[in-house]
C-alpha cells in the first residue's frame, strides 16, 4: 500500500514541480488587435493565444470597442503602460497616427513587437507580417491567368487611404498592366462593406453588359458582388481577400475563384513567439515577412481546419515562410 | 377629453399643406438629379437601373422611415444601424439552428422592436435625453453583436427566404412591394389617423401637446418601438438580400438614415416633415452613389460628392421653408 502511494508520488510531484516552472514562465502579453468585427483579427488572437499556451505565458487582448478607433487605442495604450505587462504585440490601428503611441511604449522600456501593419515610427523588437501589395497582386495574377490573360476587369476598393487598400489596390493595377489584354472598365469604393460592395456591383452591371472578372479588396466585398451577379444572372470569376471561412465555403462551391491569405494566425502566433524568446534571452527574427497564399478549390484544404484546431508554426518553420 | 376638442385643436393635416410644398421641392430635386444622370449615362434611364435604384433606396427607407416618426416628435434614434446589425445577427442564428425562416422573422422583428421599447423608456421613465440615451443603445448593441458574433460571419440561408430580399414578382423586386406598403402605411399613418397628428402636435409643442390630454410618453413608447421594429424589418431585408450577417454591418446604414430623414424635409426641432418625404430622401441619396458608379467617378471624389449634396439639400429645405413663411 505504501509502496504504491510512492509509486503515484512521484509522478505527483514531478507533475507540480513542471507546473511551478511553468508558473515561473507566466509571462503577460498584451496583445493589441485593430477591431472586434474583421475576422482576421480573430485568426490573430487565436493565433497569439495559441502560441502564448504553448509557451506557459498568458495574454491579454487590447480591443477598440470602437473599430480601429484611434483615441480609443491610444488610451489603451496608456493603461497598459501603467499595467506593465512582460511584453506587447503590437497592431496599430493607423499605421501613422499611432507613432506616438508606440514611442508612449517605447519610454516605458516595454518590450513589443509590430505585427500586421507597419508602423511607420518606434522601436521594435521585430515585424511580422505580410504586404498587401504583393497580395493584392498575385490574387489579379491568379485571376488574369484563369481568364487567359485578357477580359474586363471591375475593381470593388476598400476604404479609401487606409494603408491596405492603398496597397492592395495598387497591386490589382499592377497585374493588370502585366496584362494588355486586361481592360479597367471601373475602380469603385464599396468600403469593405459587403452591402455597399453589392450595390456598387448592381450598378456597374447596367453600365456594363460585359464583366468578366472582379476584383474585391476584402471576402465581404466579393461575397457581396457574388450575390449581385447571381441576382442579374450573371457569371464573372471573382476573387477576394483575406481568407475568411465565409470565403473557404464560397470556393468549395465553386462561387468565388480565389481569396488571397496573409496567413493571421501565423502572424498571432510568430508576433507572440518573438516577444517571448526575446523575454527568455532566446534569438529572435528581426522582420518576418510572410509571403501571401491565394487561396484556390486546389489547396483550400488547409485554411478549412477551425481557427481552434490549428497549430502555430516553429520557429524553425519562421525562417522558412519568410525572415529576412 | 372627447374627440371633438382634439379635432378642434388639431384639425386633420391637409396634404396640400406646407408640408406638400417641401415634399414637391424636394421631388423636384430628385428628378432634376436624374435628368442630369439620364443626359451622362446611357443606361441610366434603363428600367433595370430604375429597379435597381428603388431596391437599393428601400434598405435605407426602412429603417429611415420609422426613424422619421422619432424625429417628428423632436427626437433622435442613433442605435437603428446597431439594431438591425443586433436583429440580423439574431435571426440568421434562429434561422440557422432551427431551419424556419418564418420564426426567424418573427425574432428580427421582435428583437428590433424590444431595443426600440428600451430606447422608448429610457426617453420617457427615466427622462433621458434621446440623443443620450439611444447613442448609450448603440454602444450597448454593438457591444452585445460583437460578443456574440465573436468575429465570425453567418451565412448561407435558404432559398426561399432569399426571395424576400433578392426575389422578384411580376417583374418587379420584393423590396420594392414592402417600399410601397410601408410608404403607404407610414403616410397614412402620420397624416390621416389621430395617433399620427397627436405625434406632430408632441413635435410641435410638448407642453401644449400634454396639455390638451395627449397622452404624451405613451406616443413616445409607441414611435421608438416601431423605429425599433423597422429597424427588425431592415435586418430581415438585409439578411435575405445578402445571404449573411455580419457584427459590423450597422456602422454603414444609421448615418445614411438620418441623412435620409433630413434630406427629406424632416426637422430635427420636430413637428414638420413627411414619411413621403424621407422617401424622397433615399432615392436621392440612392440616385447619386448609383450615378457615380454608372459614370465611374473615382472613388476619391464618391464621400466628397456625396456630403455636398446632403449640405446642399438641408439648406435649399431652410431655404424653402423660410420663403414659405
Amino acid at each position: 500500500m505504501k509502496r504504491t502511494l510512492g509509486y503515484l508520488t512521484l509522478p505527483l510531484l514531478m507533475a507540480a514541480a513542471f507546473t511551478t516552472q511553468a508558473r515561473a514562465d507566466g509571462e503577460t502579453i498584451a496583445v493589441f488587435t485593430k477591431n472586434q468585427t474583421n475576422p482576421f483579427f480573430q485568426t490573430v488572437r487565436v493565433g497569439a493565444d495559441n502560441m502564448a499556451k504553448t509557451l506557459n505565458a498568458k495574454t491579454l487582448q487590447y480591443i477598440p470597442t470602437k473599430p480601429d478607433s484611434i483615441p480609443e487605442q491610444l488610451s489603451q495604450i496608456e493603461d497598459v503602460v501603467v499595467k506593465k505587462p512582460s511584453a506587447i504585440v503590437f497592431t496599430p490601428v493607423d499605421y501613422k497616427a499611432m507613432v506616438p503611441g508606440v514611442e508612449k511604449i517605447n519610454e516605458a522600456k516595454i518590450p513589443v513587437v509590430n505585427i500586421t501593419d507597419r508602423s511607420a515610427g518606434g522601436k521594435f523588437l521585430s515585424f511580422v507580417g505580410a504586404d498587401d501589395y504583393s497580395l493584392g497582386l498575385e490574387t489579379a495574377r491568379f485571376l488574369l491567368k484563369t481568364l487567359g490573360g485578357k477580359g474586363n476587369i471591375v475593381i470593388i476598393e476598400g476604404v479609401k487611404g487606409s494603408l491596405t487598400n492603398v496597397d492592395r489596390v495598387r497591386g490589382f493595377n499592377d497585374a493588370l498592366k502585366e496584362n494588355a489584354g486586361a481592360k479597367l472598365l471601373a475602380s469603385q469604393p464599396g468600403n469593405y462593406q459587403r452591402l455597399q460592395a453589392l450595390q456598387v456591383m448592381e450598378n456597374l452591371m447596367q453600365s456594363n453588359s460585359q464583366i468578366d472578372g472582379v476584383l474585391a479588396a476584402n471576402d465581404a466585398m466579393a461575397v457581396g458582388a457574388i450575390e449581385a451577379l447571381d441576382g442579374a444572372n450573371r457569371k464573372a470569376q471573382v476573387i477576394g481577400i483575406n481568407g475568411t471561412k465565409e470565403a473557404i465555403d464560397a470556393i468549395k462551391s465553386g462561387k468565388l475563384l480565389a481569396s488571397g491569405d496573409y496567413n493571421g494566425f501565423a502572424q498571432g502566433c510568430l508576433g507572440t513567439m518573438m516577444a517571448i524568446r526575446a523575454l527568455r534571452n532566446q534569438p529572435v527574427i528581426a522582420e518576418i515577412v510572410l509571403k501571401p497564399t491565394v487561396i484556390t478549390k486546389d489547396n483550400y484544404q488547409p485554411f478549412d481546419v477551425p481557427l481552434e484546431q490549428r497549430t502555430c508554426p516553429t520557429f524553425e518553420d519562421a525562417s522558412k515562410l519568410g525572415a529576412k | 377629453m372627447t374627440d371633438i376638442t382634439k379635432e378642434t385643436i388639431m384639425p386633420p393635416r391637409s396634404f396640400l399643406s406646407q408640408d406638400a410644398i417641401q415634399v414637391f421641392y424636394r421631388l423636384l430635386a430628385a428628378l432634376l438629379i436624374c435628368a442630369v444622370l439620364a443626359v451622362l449615362s446611357d443606361s441610366f434611364l434603363s428600367l433595370g437601373n430604375i429597379l435597381n435604384v428603388l431596391r437599393q433606396a428601400s434598405l435605407t427607407f426602412f429603417i429611415a422611415s420609422g426613424l422619421t416618426l422619432v424625429v417628428l416628435t423632436a427626437g433622435l434614434d442613433l442605435s437603428v444601424g446597431a439594431n438591425v446589425a443586433l436583429s440580423a445577427c439574431i435571426a440568421g442564428t434562429v434561422i440557422h439552428k432551427t431551419g424556419s425562416p418564418a420564426l426567424g422573422i418573427l425574432t428580427g422583428l421582435a428583437c428590433g422592436g424590444i431595443v426600440g421599447l428600451l430606447n422608448g423608456v429610457m426617453v420617457t421613465a427615466l427622462r433621458i435625453p434621446s440623443f443620450i440615451a439611444t447613442y448609450g443603445m448603440l454602444w450597448v448593441l454593438n457591444g452585445l453583436t460583437y460578443w456574440y458574433m465573436a468575429g465570425e460571419t453567418l451565412h448561407g440561408f435558404p432559398a426561399g427566404f432569399r426571395q424576400i430580399g433578392s426575389g422578384y414578382l411580376f417583374g418587379l423586386p420584393i423590396p420594392v412591394y414592402l417600399l410601397l406598403v410601408f410608404l403607404g402605411i407610414g403616410t397614412f399613418f402620420a397624416q390621416r389617423t389621430i395617433w399620427g397628428q397627436e405625434i406632430y402636435a408632441i413635435g410641435a409643442n410638448p407642453v401644449a401637446a400634454r396639455l390638451s390630454g395627449i397622452p404624451v410618453a405613451r406616443r413616445l413608447l409607441l414611435v421608438y418601438t416601431v423605429s425599433g421594429i423597422m429597424a427588425g424589418l431592415a435586418s430581415i431585408i438585409f439578411l435575405s438580400r445578402l445571404n449573411s450577417a455580419e457584427a459590423d454591418i450597422g456602422e454603414s446604414l444609421t448615418l445614411p438614415a438620418i441623412a435620409a430623414v433630413l434630406i427629406g424635409g424632416t426637422s430635427l426641432f420636430g413637428g414638420v416633415g413627411t414619411v413621403f418625404g424621407t422617401f424622397i430622401g433615399a432615392l436621392i441619396l440612392t440616385l447619386v452613389l448609383n450615378g457615380m458608379n454608372l459614370l465611374s467617378v473615382s472613388a476619391n471624389w464618391q464621400p466628397l460628392v456625396t456630403g455636398i449634396i446632403v449640405i446642399l439639400a438641408v439648406w435649399l429645405d431652410m431655404k424653402t421653408r423660410r420663403r414659405a413663411q
